[in-house]
C-alpha cells in the first residue's frame, strides 16, 4: 500500500507527539508513525522533571547560562535562549493539558532541585515525571484524533536529490511492507543506547531515525558527546533519578566519604552529570570504588519522603538490586544514558536535508552541547517537537503538488526495501547472530567511548567496527514469518546501531580535547582555540565526511567551568 | 485447646442455615470451643465499605474489640468475611493514628480495639490450629473415590497483600484438607480462586450466571464430582443459581459443599445433620458414591 | 540457575493450534523472566514473538501471564517464583497474534471511549491552576498506571461481558474524576453508571491482585460507585438500591437479612426472575427467618453509620469552587 499524509512524524513520545499535535493545530493532515504503541515509547523513563524558570525570582537568562555552562560551551546559544525563554510557557500548556504536578502547601507549582542548576527550577510528578507527560500527551493526541500508525518499522526515508518524500515501513503485526508520502517528515524517535552496553535505555532505543536519516544524506552533529548517567543500578544497568541527589541523597566511595567534595566544592552532588560521572569513574579508578560501583545513600532522607518522592527508584533498587534503599546505600556507577548528539536541525528542526524535520532526543540543535542538564531533556522534547511540527506544517501548505513524481519515488522505495528485506530473510545461516554482534559492539563502545577515552582505545574500536560491520551483513534471520518477526527488526536495527557507534567512535578520535561529557585523557584540557566547533558526519559510501561548524554564541563567553 | 471467638456471618445463620448447622456438628466433634459474638453486626461484605469506607471499617474494628475483650482470635466460616475483617485489620492493627480514629465511634460503647485481634477462617484455623494429623485421625470414612474440587472464591485469597501476608504458606490449605479427608483434591481445577459470579447477581445478572457456569464447566472439564468452598456467598450462586447458569440444561449437576460438610462426611457424622438435603442441587447421589449414607 | 520454560506458543501463519513447549536454560541468580525469555530468543528460538522494552517496570509492554497470573515479565524474578517449571502465556482476555503477542486494539478502543483526557472548564489561567497539594499527590497513584493490560488480562468480568470497560480505563477515568481541574465529571459518572460501568465489577480483586504498579483498578471502581450514589447520579439502579439497601438492613438489624436485601436491591419488574430461586430455596428450607434475627443493640450501627457519614467531604472541584464565588 502506499498512504499519503502531509506531515508525518516518526515516533510517539513526547516530541513526535507533540509535533503532530502541533501539526494537527496548524489545520495540516497529519499521521504518527510509531514501532510501539505511543504510551510505551522511551519518554517515560524520564524520572526528575522538566526545568523551567517559573519561580519568582527565577529568570530565563539564568536557565540559558546554567544550561550553557552544562554544556561546557558547545551549546549554540540561540537555540538554548529558545529554550530558556519558551520553557516557562511549555509547562503551563502540560500542567493545563492535565500533567498533575507536584504543588507547595499554597497550591502552585513545586520545584525540587536538579545538577548543575543554580536555581531549584526543577517541576516534577514523584519520580514518573516522563510518564505522567507521557500520559498526559497521548491524551491530547487522541483528544484532537491523530492518525496512527501504530507498532510501524520505519526502514528507510524516501529521499531523492536531497529532498525527503515519506517513508517505507513495515506493519509489524502483519509483516508488511508500506510506503507512505509524505510533505514533511518529523524524525522524534528518540535515543540510541543500545548502541552502548550496558544502558539505561529500553530495548527500543536503536536510534533508527538517526541512522535512517543519516544514510539518506543528512548531518549528523555532536555525537561524539555522549552522556554517561551518575547513577545507574549496578547489575541491569536502570536508572535511578538524579531527583534522589535533588532530594539530598549521598554520593560515598568505599572510605565512606562523600568524594564529590574534592571535584565540585560547591555543589557537590549536584554538579553537572559529566562532573559527576568522571569523579565516581576517577574514585573507582583509583581503588575506592566498591565492586565497580560508588554508592548512593538515601537513609538520611527518610521513609516518609522517599515512599512520596522516590518511590518508582525504591521500587526497581528493592527489585532489581534488592536493596532497600530506605535501610541500605545502594551500589552505582556512571551508565550510559543520552546522546547530546544527533540529527543537525536549526532551531525550527529542520535538518539538512529538505522536507525533513528532527526533534527530540534523535535531534541535535544543539542545545546540549557537551553535556545536557538535568530535566533539560522532556524540554527539549516539548519545545522543539511542537516547533518542528510547525514548521512542517508550514512546508506541506506551501509544497507543491509533486504528488505524481512523490508515488513513483514511493513505489521504487517500496519495491526495493521489499527486495532488500527478501535478500535478509533469504541470507544462508552461518553462525553469526545479530544479538551477539550487538553484544560485541555495546561492550565495547563503553570500553573505548566511555567516560574516558584516548586515541588508543579509539583506534582499537575503530577496527572492531570493521570486524563487525563485515559479521553484521552475515547475521541471518531465523524466523522466517511475516507477523510479528522481532528477528528480523533486531537484524534491521544492528545495522542502523553499527552506522552510529562508527560516527561515535570517529568524532571522539577527531576531538582532540576534553569537553562536557568528552573526556580524552591523552587531551586533558577544553581547548577553545581549536575546539570551540561543532563535528558535523555526512554519509558517503567511501567512509563519513567531516565537517566543521562554529557554535553560537549570543550573551555568555565561554568561561573556566567549576561547580 | 485454642478457644474461638465464634463469627458465623449472616449467610450463615440465613440464605445457608446448613453451613451454621454443619458447623456446629462439626465443631462439637473437633472439641473445638466457639464463643458466638451475638452482639457482632455484619461485616459489610464489601457493600457497606463501598458506600461508606469509614463505617465499614468502624463496624469491623467494633467486631474485633469485643473479640479482644474476650481474648480469643475471631474464627468464621465465611471467606468473604474473613476478607473483609483482614481488610479491615490491615488498616487499622498497624497504624495507631488510624485506629484511634475508628475507636472514637465506638467509645459510647466503651470499647476500645488495641490492636491484637487476629481474623482466622475456619479452613485456616484447621491447618493452623487445629493441626492435618489431628483431622485425620478422626477421619473414620474416608472420601476416597472421589473427585472434590476446591473452590476459594475470591475473598479468602485476595488482596494477597491484606488477607494473606504469607501467602504462600496458605496456599494450598483447602487441597490440603480435601486430601487428609480421603478425597483426591483435584490439583488441576482452575476455576478454584476465580470469580464465583455472586457479587454481580442483582447488578448483572447475565454475568453473574456466565460466571458461575464458567466456574462449573471448568469442574466439569476436569471430571471433579462436587466442589467444596469455604464461602457461603459462592455457594449461593454455585448451588442456588445453578438450575439458571447458561449449560445447567445439557451438563450433569454439580454438588457444592460446604467446608464443614465435608468434613463432617468424613469424620462420620449423619448426612441429615450436615443440612445435606438443604441444598439446591442434590446431594443424595454424591453421597451414595461416598458410600456414607448410613 | 537452572530455569525450566514452558511457553504458550501459537504461530498464525501456520494455522496451527496454540501448544506448549518447554525450553531449559542456565541463567545468572538475578535474572528476571524478561531477561530469560530475551536469552530464548537471542539464543535459542528466534522465532519466538514477545513484546519488551524497558526492562524496568515503566513501558508495560511486556505483560504475560506467569504461573498463570498476569504480570510484568519485568518485575518477575525467576528467584522469587519457586516453582520448578515457569509457565508463560499471553495475556487474557485478548486475541492471541503470535505467541506471547495479543492484539490490544480492543484494549485501546475502551480506553479511548472514556474521553481520556482532561475537559476544563472555563477561562486557561495565565498561570498554573491553583489546587490543592494533596488532591495533585493524589492522582500520582493513578498515573502510575502504565497501561501494560495485566489487569484486563485477569478481569473476571470481562471474561463474560465483552463491553465491560475494564480496570485500565477505569483507573484511567477516575483519575479525572479526581482531578480538580476536570469539569466534566457529572457526564463521566453518567457514562459509568450505563452499561459495561462501574456496576458490571465483580469485585474479584483479579485487577487489585495483578497490577505491577498498585494502582488498585477495584478500589477506583468502588470510589465511583460511591460518587454516583452521593452525587445523586443514580438511584434506581439496581447497585445503589444494594447500597442503601445493606445498609438500611445492617443500620436496623446489625446484620443482614437476605431476603429483604433483595427485594429492596432489585427493581419490581426483576423480582419475577428470582422467584423462581426463592421458591426453590423455600422449598429446601434455605429461606431466611420471616422475622429477621435482631443483633443486641443494633441500634449502635445505626448511629455508627450516622456518625461517619457526616463526615463525608465532597471531591474538591475548581469548577464547582468557581459557581459557588468562594477561592481556593
Amino acid at each position: 500500500m502506499i498512504y499519503k499524509h502531509g506531515v508525518l512524524v516518526v515516533g510517539a513520545g513526547l516530541a513526535g507527539m507533540r509535533a503532530a499535535i502541533e501539526a494537527h493545530n496548524q489545520g495540516v493532515d497529519v499521521a504518527i508513525v510509531s514501532k510501539v504503541y505511543p504510551v510505551r515509547s522511551h519518554s517515560n523513563a524520564a524520572q526528575g522533571g522538566i526545568n523551567a524558570a517559573l519561580g519568582e525570582g527565577d529568570t530565563w537568562e539564568s536557565h540559558g547560562y546554567d544550561t550553557v555552562k552544562g554544556s561546557d560551551y558547545l551549546g549554540d546559544q540561540d537555540a538554548i535562549e529558545i529554550l530558556a525563554r519558551e520553557a516557562p510557557a511549555a509547562v503551563l500548556e502540560l500542567e493545563h493539558w492535565g500533567v498533575n504536578f507536584s504543588r507547595d502547601e499554597a497550591g502552585h507549582l513545586g520545584t525540587r532541585n536538579f545538577g548543575g542548576a543554580s536555581q531549584a527550577r526543577t517541576f516534577f510528578v514523584a519520580d514518573i515525571t516522563g510518564q505522567a507527560l507521557l500520559q498526559v500527551m497521548f491524551e491530547q493526541l487522541v483528544r484532537v484524533g491523530v492518525r496512527m500508525y501504530n507498532e510501524w518499522f520505519v526502514t528507510s526515508l524516501i529521499e531523492d536529490g536531497g529532498v525527503v518524500r515519506g517513508i517505507v515501513g513495515m506493519d509489524i503485526r502483519s509483516g508488511q511492507l508500506h510506503a507512505i508520502q509524505a510533505d514533511a517528515v518529523v524524525l522524534a524517535t528518540g535515543g540510541m543506547g543500545r548502541v552502548f552496553e550496558p544502558s539505561t535505555n529500553a530495548l527500543i532505543n536503536t536510534g533508527d531515525g538517526m541512522a535512517i536519516a543519516y544514510r539518506a544524506g543528512a548531518r549528523l552533529m555532536d555525537m561524539e558527546m555522549m552522556q554517561y548517567h551518575p547513577t545507574t543500578l549496578k547489575g541491569s544497568g536502570a536508572l535511578l533519578t538524579e531527583g534522589a541527589r535533588g532530594e539530598g541523597a549521598y554520593l560515598l566511595n568505599s572510605e565512606g566519604d562523600r568524594f564529590m567534595k574534592t571535584y565540585a566544592p560547591n555543589k557537590l552532588e549536584l554538579a553537572s552529570r559529566d562532573v559527576v560521572s568522571r569523579a565516581e569513574q576517577t574514585e573507582i579508578n583509583e581503588g575506592r570504588g566498591i565492586d565497580n560501583c560508588v554508592l548512593l545513600d538515601c537513609r538520611h532522607l527518610g521513609k516518609d519522603l522517599i515512599m512520596r518522592k522516590l518511590g518508582q527508584i525504591h521500587e526497581l533498587a528493592l527489585e532489581l538490586a534488592g536493596v532497600d534503599i530506605v535501610e541500605r546505600p545502594v551500589p552505582v556507577r556512571p551508565g550510559f544514558h543520552y546522546p547530546m548528539g544527533g540529527i543537525k536541525t536549526d532551531v525550527d528542526g529542520k535538518t539538512t536535508l529538505e522536507g525533513l524535520y528532527a526533534a527530540g532526543e534523535c535531534a541535535c540543535v544543539s542545545i546540549h552541547g557537551g553535556n545536557r542538564l538535568g530535566a533539560n531533556s522532556l524540554l527539549d522534547t516539548v519545545i522543539f517537537g511542537r516547533r518542528a511540527g510547525a514548521a512542517a506544517s508550514a512546508r506541506s501548505r506551501t509544497a507543491g503538488s509533486g504528488a505524481a513524481e512523490g508515488s513513483r519515488l514511493a513505489e521504487v522505495a517500496l519495491q526495493q526495501e521489499t527486495d532488500r528485506l527478501r535478500a535478509l530473510l533469504d541470507r544462508p545461516y552461518v553462525g553469526e547472530l545479530a544479538a551477539k554482534v550487538r553484544w560485541d559492539m555495546g561492550v565495547n563502545m563503553v570500553k573505548y567511548c566511555g567516560v574516558f577515552r584516548d586515541e588508543a582505545g579509539l583506534t582499537e574500536m575503530g577496527n572492531l567496527l570493521h570486524s563487525l560491520e563485515d559479521r553484521a551483513t552475515r547475521v541471518h534471520v531465523g524466523d522466517k514469518g511475516r507477523v510479528f518477526n522481532t528477528n528480523l527488526t533486531s537484524v534491521l536495527e544492528l545495522q542502523f546501531m553499527l552506522d552510529l557507534a562508527r560516527a561515535v567512535q570517529l568524532t571522539a578520535l577527531t576531538r582532540t580535547e576534553s569537553r562536557g561529557a568528552h573526556t580524552r585523557t591523552d587531551y586533558p584540557e577544553r581547548d577553545d582555540e581549536h575546539w570551540l566547533r561543532h563535528i558535523q558526519l555526512q554519509y558517503a559510501s567511501e567512509g563519513p565526511e567531516i565537517h566543521y561548524t562554529p557554535v553560537t554564541i549570543t550573551r555568555w563567553e565561554p568561561q573556566v567551568r567549576s561547580y | 485447646m485454642t478457644t474461638y471467638a465464634f463469627y458465623p456471618g449472616c449467610v450463615a445463620k440465613g440464605g445457608a442455615p446448613e453451613l451454621y448447622q454443619s458447623m456446629v456438628a462439626v465443631g462439637e466433634k473437633l472439641g473445638f470451643s466457639l464463643s458466638e459474638l451475638t452482639g457482632a453486626a455484619c461485616t459489610g461484605a464489601g457493600v457497606i465499605s463501598e458506600r461508606d469506607p469509614l463505617a465499614g471499617d468502624v463496624v469491623n474494628t467494633r467486631t474485633f474489640a469485643m473479640a479482644e475483650q474476650l481474648g480469643h482470635p475471631i474464627m468464621t466460616i465465611c471467606s468473604t468475611c474473613t476478607g473483609v475483617m483482614a481488610q479491615v485489620a490491615s488498616r487499622v492493627n498497624h497504624d495507631a493514628d488510624y485506629r484511634a480514629e475508628v475507636n472514637q465511634y465506638l467509645s459510647d460503647e466503651g470499647l476500645e480495639y488495641r490492636g491484637t485481634t487476629e481474623v482466622k477462617h475456619l479452613l485456616w484455623a484447621l491447618v493452623e490450629d487445629y493441626g492435618l494429623d489431628r483431622l485425620k485421625d478422626l477421619v473414620v470414612r474416608p472420601l476416597s473415590g472421589v473427585r472434590l474440587a476446591p473452590f476459594y472464591g475470591c475473598y479468602i485469597v485476595r488482596p494477597s497483600k491484606a488477607v494473606d501476608p504469607l501467602t504462600a504458606g496458605r496456599e494450598g490449605y483447602l487441597e490440603q484438607v480435601i486430601a487428609t479427608l480421603g478425597a483426591d483434591p483435584v490439583e488441576e481445577y482452575r476455576g478454584k480462586d476465580k470469580c464465583c459470579g455472586f457479587p454481580l447477581l442483582e447488578t448483572n445478572r447475565k454475568s453473574s450466571l456466565a460466571l458461575t457456569g464458567k466456574r462449573l464447566d471448568e469442574a466439569r472439564d476436569v471430571s471433579a464430582d462436587a466442589l467444596v468452598t469455604p464461602c457461603p456467598l459462592c455457594h449461593l450462586n454455585l448451588d442456588g443459581q445453578q438450575p439458571d447458569t447458561p449449560t445447567a440444561s445439557t451438563q450433569d449437576s454439580m454438588p457444592i459443599l460446604h467446608l464443614p460438610q465435608a468434613i463432617g462426611l468424613a469424620i462420620g457424622i449423619a448426612p441429615e445433620r450436615l443440612g445435606l438435603a438443604r441444598h439446591i442441587i442434590d446431594t443424595k447421589g454424591l453421597i451414595r458414591k461416598l458410600a456414607v449414607a448410613g | 540457575m537452572d530455569v525450566q520454560l514452558k511457553v504458550r506458543r501459537q504461530n498464525p501463519e501456520a494455522e496451527g493450534e496454540p501448544y506448549w513447549k518447554e525450553y531449559a536454560l542456565a541463567v545468572p541468580d538475578h535474572f528476571t523472566l524478561l531477561d530469560a525469555l530475551i536469552q530464548l530468543r537471542e539464543e535459542v528460538d528466534e522465532t519466538l514473538s514477545l513484546r519488551c522494552s524497558c526492562r524496568s517496570h515503566i513501558c508495560g509492554s511486556c505483560g504475560m501471564r506467569v504461573n498463570g497470573h498476569a504480570n510484568l515479565a519485568c518485575k518477575t524474578k525467576l528467584s522469587d517464583l519457586h516453582t520448578d517449571t515457569v509457565t508463560v502465556e499471553p495475556m487474557g482476555n485478548m486475541p492471541v497474534i503470535k505467541d506471547l503477542v495479543v492484539d490490544l486494539e480492543p484494549f485501546w478502543k475502551k480506553l479511548y471511549s472514556i474521553d481520556p483526557y482532561l475537559q476544563p472548564a472555563g477561562e486557561v489561567p495565565e498561570r498554573e491552576y491553583v489546587v490543592p497539594a494533596d488532591s495533585m499527590l493524589h492522582l500520582d497513584g493513578v498515573v502510575n498506571c502504565i497501561m501494560c493490560g495485566a489487569c484486563v488480562s485477569d478481569c473476571e468480568s470481562l471474561s463474560v461481558n465483552p463491553l465491560f470497560i475494564g480496570p485500565t480505563a477505569f483507573a484511567k477515568e477516575y483519575r479525572f474524576v479526581m482531578d480538580p481541574r476536570d469539569a466534566a465529571d457529572t457526564q463521566r459518572l453518567m457514562q459509568m453508571n450505563g452499561p459495561g460501568g462501574v456496576w458490571d465489577c465483580t469485585h474479584c480483586f483479579q485487577c487489585v491482585e495483578v497490577c505491577p504498579k498498585d494502582v488498585a483498578p477495584m478500589d477506583r471502581i468502588m470510589a465511583m460507585r460511591k460518587m454516583l450514589v452521593d452525587d445523586g447520579v443514580t438511584e434506581k439502579h439496581n447497585g445503589a438500591r444494594r447500597q442503601k439497601a445493606f445498609a438500611d438492613l445492617v443500620g436496623r438489624y446489625g446484620r443482614l437479612d437476605e431476603s429483604r436485601y433483595l427485594m429492596k436491591s432489585v427493581s419490581m419488574g426483576e423480582l419475577a426472575g428470582y422467584a423462581k430461586v426463592g421458591l426453590r430455596s423455600a422449598m429446601r428450607g434455605k429461606l431466611p427467618p420471616l422475622v429477621p434475627h435482631r443483633i443486641p443493640e443494633a441500634a449502635r450501627i445505626r448511629r455508627i453509620f450516622e456518625r461517619t457519614r457526616s463526615t463525608h467531604r465532597r471531591r474538591f472541584k475548581l469548577h464547582q469552587q468557581a459557581q459557588e464565588g468562594s477561592r481556593v
